[in-house]
């Protein structure tokens, strides 16, 4: 699968992504940032502002009446954290020209639909305009407080809090109500030409052909503003592991209770040799086939799910599971003690055999979906090589079972966070 | 066997066969992806608790059996069949819903192999009283997650007012009660009477061979004896319980859910109709209607807003959800609205951008397997053809839409409301 990388301009590349089985044109806009307490709020929230309205349609009423004329064009935003970067995304995906019904031309002008939104934003006197930051801040507001009601969102942030206290990870990808309140039209202004003038920029196409034009005319945009200090991708730090276990629980009125754990690996990295974290997580607590998941869920009936996930970029290992009050020592002992089996090489060959197979095959799909092969390109920073899935997949099958034991050997536990359910009264 | 072929303008084209066992399985050949989507399904789901086989007396079952079905299914006597896919590398998985309970699996390579699986552990039920007893324990934690949920409860209280006897109103895995009550013997009596190839279907799509596919399921799948299922409802008043209903969660900003009951004639909606709803539903407050911006800029709506057109055997119902500072005030602007509307017809531009919106969202479609694949299932299950969607949507015209305004009657709303705890 051919991936074409071009240069743009300092600390700004164009990805194409070729791929002819899919009846769209995706383009997005990436741009990391340093994960910075002050900061990040403004930065999160500007995706959901530019692509709301702009000079040309300063409300969204006009420019979802747009879009829908676009056939159905689809703008998505959103803020995440990759690393130790904020990562802002803003995309477009529109059908191909000759999917119309009259042989229309779209793509070219939902592109520039993008273009425009990105960089003449609806501002006035070096300010966004005041009713459409009351309304986003409003909104961004809303979602932060609508992830306490997701009970399994809420602990798995507080597990990442809780580790991370005093470096960037830990700050919350959107940042924290009372940043959101203080962003004002002038600070948000100063955030955009921030962004604008220090972000790295990665701008993935997803495509059956690159559009005309446009890295060009992106080049021109981004050479008449003086782009100066951009940022290094590549300084994620790993995970130290923690001198004493950190144990919080808390209480709220409940059904059924969480414990999240956070281990720390010895290592970190994004780069191709992490593929035995990934099995060896996997084989911990990925698929059904996984020790959590036929033992403590399906055997033990411990929980209805537990599941283990890796950030192979921050050395970090989380567990998931909903409990029953009663059973929440006992559900963390027979984690723990999955771990330990799997450090003492207790890996059958079903066990591993299952994983390498399953992921390989997971990698593989990512070639039928287009958010997810953009996801994927957007995702490799912090090493200098744009490895592909496949590449990945390749690694992957040169794991053996003695790297899954070593990389298990290095784990350790960290943080865990509990969520219990209030005494009746 | 019977086959058909089905063309669309986009390029893609099917073949719908039914096979001496009476299954029906749809394939959909895409070359250029990796992989493949499978589902093997069966028009079975949490709102058959009552039925009749022939002629013979109505059977009533506890609430959650199908669901609680699914999840035994899996187990047979060596091992369950997440083991068997794991050989093969397969990602698989099983839902229940109102009406239908789908497995099914996604894979890059051995295709044929999978589905052999699938084909067999879906066909080859093993529990004993034991097994089933086992069970109880995870259902229930699922059970209680679901409690929980604010979003989930939000849908079915609205439901519990809006519907009286219809089992719609209960929760698909049915209660902690209901689920004790489900043992081997009426799990064998579901199974044999839903899981006949008759009322089943087989959804394939991605890279693989239709005749080998369709082979397959010919040799696989062995007739059973035909059998003519009822679905039996008590009568379904045409009012509702109540118009309001709330209830107190962990929840930082109110979540509501207002719903418009349907007075309906037949047990299924056509497609034409639900296509006329869907697009009158975005007129009256999708995002390029001014009702949407009106909320949005007013505070009332964040962009956890959302609308359907609920329908199933039986049941169809409008709802509108989402976060709101005060669930009322939307309700009412909705309302409004929609009076509006009837007063002054469809503004005729909104019509058609909102029209060309909704073309590229089918188009868009094509772009997944497993999208596909569950559009095969959904028109399996409501028997309708895949590409017959871009066909209506192309022949609807604004007083097709206009006519569907029929679905609202303020008096059968219902508004669902979960207010943050203290």
């Amino acid at each position: 699968m051919a991936v074409d990388l071009t240069v743009l301009s300092n600390g700004a590349e164009g990805i194409f992504i070729k791929n002819s089985r899919f009846k769209t044109t995706l383009v997005t806009f990436n741009f990391y940032l340093p994960l910075n307490r002050e900061k990040v709020a403004a930065f999160a929230l500007l995706p959901f502002v530019l692509t709301t309205c702009s000079k040309k349609y300063p409300d969204f009423r006009r420019l979802n009446t747009k879009l829908s004329k676009l056939y159905g064009a689809e703008l998505s935003a959103s803020a995440e954290k990759l690393g130790d970067y904020q990562l802002l995304k803003m995309s477009i995906s529109v059908i191909g020209d000759k999917y119309t019904l009259d042989n229309e031309q779209l793509t070219a002008e939902a592109i520039s639909l993008l273009s425009e939104l990105i960089f003449e934003p609806n501002t006035q006197n070096g300010e966004f305009s005041e009713n459409d930051l009351k309304r986003e801040k409003r909104k961004a507001i809303e979602h932060i407080k609508s992830e306490f009601a997701e009970k399994r969102l809420y602990s798995k942030k507080r597990l990442i809090e809780e580790m991370y206290k005093d470096s960037p990870y830990g700050i919350a990808k959107c940042g924290d109500i009372e940043d959101v309140e203080k962003i004002t039209g002038k600070s948000l202004y100063n955030a955009w030409e921030e962004m604008l003038k220090t972000a790295h920029i990665r701008v993935n196409v997803v495509s059956d052909s690159l559009p005309a034009g446009l890295f060009d005319s992106l080049n021109a945009r981004l050479s008449s503003l003086n782009r100066a200090d951009v940022t290094d991708i590549m300084k994620t730090e790993g995970t130290k592991p923690a001198a004493k276990t950190n144990r919080v629980t808390e209480n709220e009125q409940l059904k059924q209770g969480k414990l999240c754990m956070g281990f720390t690996f010895e290592k970190s990295g994004g780069g191709l040799d992490t593929a035995d974290m990934l099995v060896c997580s996997d084989i911990f607590g990925g698929g059904p086939y996984s020790k959590l998941f036929t033992n403590v869920r399906e055997k033990m009936s411990l929980c209805y799910y537990c599941a283990a996930r890796s950030v192979r970029i921050k050395g970090l290992l989380t567990v998931e599971s909903g409990i029953e009050k009663q059973n929440a020592e006992k559900a963390e002992k027979a984690i723990l003690l999955e771990l330990e089996n799997l450090k003492s090489g207790q890996i059958s060959d079903a066990e591993f055999n299952s994983s390498i197979l399953a992921l390989t095959d997971s990698l593989k799909v990512y070639y039928d979906s287009v958010n997810a092969l953009e996801g994927w390109y957007a995702s490799r920073i912090s090493d200098n090589q744009l490895f592909s899935p496949e590449e990945f997949a390749e690694s992957i099958k040169r794991v053996k079972k003695e790297d899954v034991v070593n990389a298990a050997k290095g784990i350790k536990l960290h943080t865990v966070f509990r969520l219990l359910p209030k005494e009746e009264q | 066997m019977k086959r058909e072929i089905f063309e669309s303008p986009l390029g893609e084209s099917y073949v719908k066969a039914v096979c001496s066992s009476g299954l029906t399985v749809y394939v959909m050949e895409k070359p250029l992806y990796n992989s493949a989507f499978a589902i093997f399904g069966t028009k079975y789901g949490s709102i058959d608790n009552c039925f009749c086989v022939n002629d013979g007396e109505p059977t009533r079952v506890p609430d959650g059996i199908a669901h609680y079905l699914e999840h035994k299914l899996f187990e047979s006597e060596d091992g369950d069949a997440f083991s068997r896919f794991a050989r093969t590398g397969a990602s698989a998985n099983a839902f229940t819903s109102f009406d239908r309970t789908c497995y099914l699996f996604n894979c890059t390579d051995k295709v044929y192999e999978n589905l052999e699986i699938l084909l067999d552990f879906v066909t080859h039920p093993y529990f004993t009283e034991e097994t089933v007893l086992k069970e109880q324990g995870i259902i229930g934690q699922e059970i209680k997650m679901y409690d929980d949920s604010p979003s989930w409860r939000v849908t079915f209280n609205m439901l519990e007012k809006m519907y009286y006897n219809h089992p719609v109103r209960i929760d698909i895995a049915g209660t902690v009660e209901s689920i004790a009550r489900i043992n081997a013997d009426l799990l064998y009596k579901c199974y044999n009477t839903f899981y006949n190839p008759v009322n089943m279907f087989v959804c394939v799509v991605g890279n693989v061979d239709t005749e080998t596919v369709l082979s397959m399921c010919e040799k696989n799948i062995k007739p059973k004896e035909q059998i003519e299922i009822h679905r039996v409802f008590e009568e379904e008043p045409e009012s509702v319980k109540d118009n309001y209903v709330e209830q107190k969660l962990s929840v930082s900003l109110p979540m509501f859910c207002l719903g418009f009951k349907q007075r309906i004639a037949t047990p299924y909606r056509r497609l034409k109709s639900k296509i006329c709803v869907a697009l009158l539903l975005e007129i009256i407050c999708g995002e390029c209607s001014p009702l949407y911006e009106r909320l949005m800029n007013e505070g009332l709506i964040n962009d956890e807003f959302s609308f359907e057109y609920f329908n199933g055997y039986n049941y169809a119902c409008t709802m509108f959800s989402g976060e709101s500072e005060n669930p009322q005030a939307v309700t009412d602007a909705i309302k409004e609205e929609i009076k509006n509307i009837r007063e002054n017809g469809i503004d005729k531009k909104l019509f058609s951008a909102i029209k060309c919106g909704m073309y590229g969202d089918l188009v868009r479609r094509y772009n997944s397997v497993q999208e596909i694949c569950m559009q095969f299932a959904e028109s399996a299950v409501f028997g309708y053809d895949l590409f017959d969607e871009m066909k209506v949507l192309k022949a609807v015209t604004c007083d097709d839409v206009y006519k569907r305004l029929d679905v609202f009657e303020d008096e059968l709303s219902v508004l669902s409301v979960i207010n943050p705890a203290e």
